[in-house]
């Protein structure tokens, strides 16, 4: 499959900045605690990913999904997830090539989650059985295009940057002159 | 007044790209009253055009036309269409460069004869020694304003992240631990300001602190009206007359319109990658095999440096974004002793990444995704990390080749990039990474991350100097075996890549050129 930093930069501007969510913290550890959050955080454009033809159980699959992508269980909320998701659903709905990437791969995933663990992917609950499931399809275009959004959702998105403690740009404050040669540790 | 010149003047040079070797040869021959045109393949930029923010700059400045990884290296299938991170616009790469400005080491320059050959590589002198190069190093540090002796400007300042390795590095016993030489001024200096520990040298200096062509060669060429500079004119040909002299070449001008100038000489500086290919694509009946090829070797022994990162999560916050790049080096390694395993040696570049390309570096590639990653990104501000950049050994399957098939927008055939390491590559990276652990551990590092290497931006080799034709493609002058008028201006005439960051010595090579060139001007020998 090919993967390559210029799909990576496809979605640089597909993914518009979360603003100003509270972070709380949420953990997702049982499958049923999860889908009812996830119902409980289905906010956003729900029109969109229904116009796809995406039912809500397949959108909590693939939000499960891009939580197992890059999990951070207590550090992230829902929505950046989320977010992603659905701009990719968004997307769905007017391209059909899109929407058979998705639907084809969920259903895909949905098989692979019957065969091995008899149950739908996202009420699989051990983590590291979802990660195994997401490995035996991590080189599909399906799965990449996911990968590829939620990198620049999560690690490229401002509104995220101060969690992770990086600073972004700083020539607007004239750089890092007061700061760069501190260290407390060392 | 900018000078304009006509299509048919026959009298000028035309220079392929504008980074560090053509746009240092435009303004070395402007200065000497030589008359140039520039054809750059990318658009024009300024100081207001450079953002911090990584991936918006990296989509902006980048040189993304189709080219094809290919090779046993792990780009073959993690980067498989951008085997080199390097940039297409005005000034080429030296917009995206970090300023690391080391001169090469006695033996480097017969990297053959001191290591007495190494099997499978194929290894050769330069036609050159570091005291022929000596006075042009210096007057690339002048020019460039390198921290250290010559210019008489102080090395940086230390930052945080360097201190992290720095203070490891002291810990297993190293000692050649500096942060310089830099081409980033620490004071003002020559027109241009002192660094602000903005961050981002690799995003385009904002301030232009840091040396680039964009704001000093090639403003300074064009204000002695002896350059033109074309942006978004891409070479697609050079042309020859029947006794095999260069008489100009063919390029598609910013409306895609092909355009046909006239030169006296041509200087070929567009990069390892897109030099050789321009050669290759300008076959003909005279020259089957391509320009400049009777050797064979154009396009060949494409070496791009052994290179790897190292990150870890310290036990304390380090914040490495926070001041320049690659705020200094330790060479405890870079010496010469092959009982280490290997031929070579290597530098330690402490390297600054950001949130956004750490996350698609940390472990690169289709399979890079997970709790690994994830949980490494957590502790961003923890991070501390390297770069590891050594001598690669030439080896002629490693080459820039034409695509059977498949054509780039304007017709031509797209560049194949062959990388396989060599065992000694592959040694050395070994070996870096069991001393960047040490490192690491010797500090209380919580984890370590080995990073392969990243899509090259030290790009070499392909059209190699050479002290017999059929060695090489060009001369201790850079000037072609086969055809005296034309020159070959990048780091594709390295002979062999040494352990330093080429760009200092692609400048000092370029002033050398152009020196020589504008007096074989003056006799009427060209």
């Amino acid at each position: 499959m090919l993967y390559d930093l210029t799909i990576v930069k496809d979605h640089y501007r597909e993914i518009a900045p979360i603003s100003d969510f509270k972070l709380s913290r949420r953990g997702l550890l049982a499958s049923t605690a999860f889908l009812a959050l996830a119902t409980a955080t289905a906010v956003g454009p729900t029109g969109s990913w229904a116009a796809a033809g995406v039912s809500a159980e397949q959108r909590l699959a693939l939000i499960r999904m891009a939580r197992d992508i890059y999990p951070h269980d207590d550090f992230l909320p829902d929505e950046p997830y989320v977010a992603v998701v659905d701009s990719i659903l968004k997307e769905a709905e007017s391209s059909e090539e899109t929407r058979k990437l998705v639907m084809d791969g969920l259903s895909d995933l949905e098989a692979r989650a019957k065969k091995i663990h008899g149950t739908s992917f996202a009420a699989i609950a051990d983590p590291n059985k979802r990660e195994g499931v997401l490995r035996s399809i991590e080189l599909t275009g399906f799965f990449q295009k996911f990968k590829g959004g939620l990198l620049m959702g999560l690690y490229n998105n401002k509104a995220l940057y101060p969690k992770f403690g990086y600073d972004g740009s700083s020539w607007e404050q004239g750089g890092f002159m007061d700061s760069f040669d501190k260290i407390g540790w060392l | 007044m900018a000078a304009k010149f006509d299509l048919n003047d026959d009298s000028i040079v035309v220079i392929i790209g504008s980074g560090a070797g053509g746009g240092t040869v435009a303004n070395e021959l402007a200065q000497r009253g030589v008359k140039s045109v520039i054809l750059e393949a990318g658009k024009t930029l300024s100081l207001e055009d450079i953002e911090n923010d990584e991936w918006s700059m990296f989509s902006k400045i980048s040189w993304l036309d189709k080219r094809q990884s290919a090779g046993s290296w792990h780009g073959a299938v993690n980067h498989p269409g951008l085997p080199a991170w390097i940039v297409k616009g005005l000034g080429g790469s030296t917009v995206h460069w970090a300023g690391v400005s080391i001169r090469y080491q006695e033996h480097e320059f017969k990297m053959k004869t001191t290591s007495g050959g190494v099997a499978g590589a194929n290894l050769l002198d330069w036609p050159i020694t570091l005291d022929e190069l000596k006075p042009w190093y210096d007057k690339a540090e002048l020019k460039m304003g390198t921290t250290g002796e010559v210019t008489g400007m102080p090395h940086l300042p230390w930052s945080a992240d360097f201190k992290v390795l720095a203070e490891g590095a002291r810990r297993i016993g190293y000692s050649k631990i500096t942060a310089g030489p830099m081409s980033i001024n620490s004071e003002a200096r020559d027109g241009r300001p002192a660094c602000q520990q903005i961050g981002f040298c690799m995003q385009g200096c904002k301030i232009g602190a840091k040396w680039s062509t964009l704001y000093t060669e090639l403003p300074r060429a064009v204000d002695t009206g002896n350059c033109e500079i074309r942006t978004n004119c891409m070479v697609l040909q050079v042309e020859h007359d029947k006794s095999g002299k260069v008489t100009g070449v063919v390029y598609a001008d910013q409306d895609g319109k092909k355009q046909r100038q006239k030169a006296r000489v041509v200087c070929v500086a567009g990069n390892s990658i897109e030099s050789p290919r321009l050669l290759l694509n300008s076959e003909s009946s005279l020259f089957p095999n391509g320009l400049a090829n009777s050797s064979g070797q154009v396009g060949r022994n494409y070496m791009t440096h052994m290179t790897a990162g190292v990150y870890g999560v310290m036990p304390g916050e380090v914040h490495m974004n926070r001041g320049t790049a690659v705020a200094g080096i330790v060479r405890d390694e870079a010496h010469y002793d092959d009982t280490r395993g290997f031929a070579g040696g290597y530098t330690l570049e402490k390297l600054a990444l950001g949130l956004g390309f750490l996350s698609a570096f940390l472990v690169p590639g289709p399979t890079g995704w997970g709790r690994e990653v994830s949980s490494g990104l957590e502790n961003y501000k923890y991070m501390s990390g390297v770069w590891i950049c050594g001598e690669d050994m030439p080896q002629e399957q490693n080459r820039i080749a034409l695509h059977a098939t498949e054509k780039d927008q304007y017709g031509l055939p797209i560049p194949v990039v062959h990388k396989t390491d060599h065992p000694n590559d592959t040694n050395m990276r070994n070996h870096a990474y069991g001393q960047m652990a040490k490192i690491y551990h010797s500090l209380g590092a919580k984890k370590i991350y080995n990073l392969p290497a990243y899509p090259a931006s030290h790009n070499m080799g392909t059209n190699r100097m050479s002290a017999k034709p059929e060695d090489g493609v060009v001369n201790k002058w850079g000037q072609s075996h086969d055809i005296k008028n034309l020159f070959v201006s990048d780091g594709s005439q390295f002979t062999t890549s040494a352990s330093p960051n080429p760009t200092l010595t692609i400048v000092a090579l370029a002033i050398r050129q152009a020196d020589y060139l504008a007096t074989q001007l003056k006799k009427g020998a060209i």
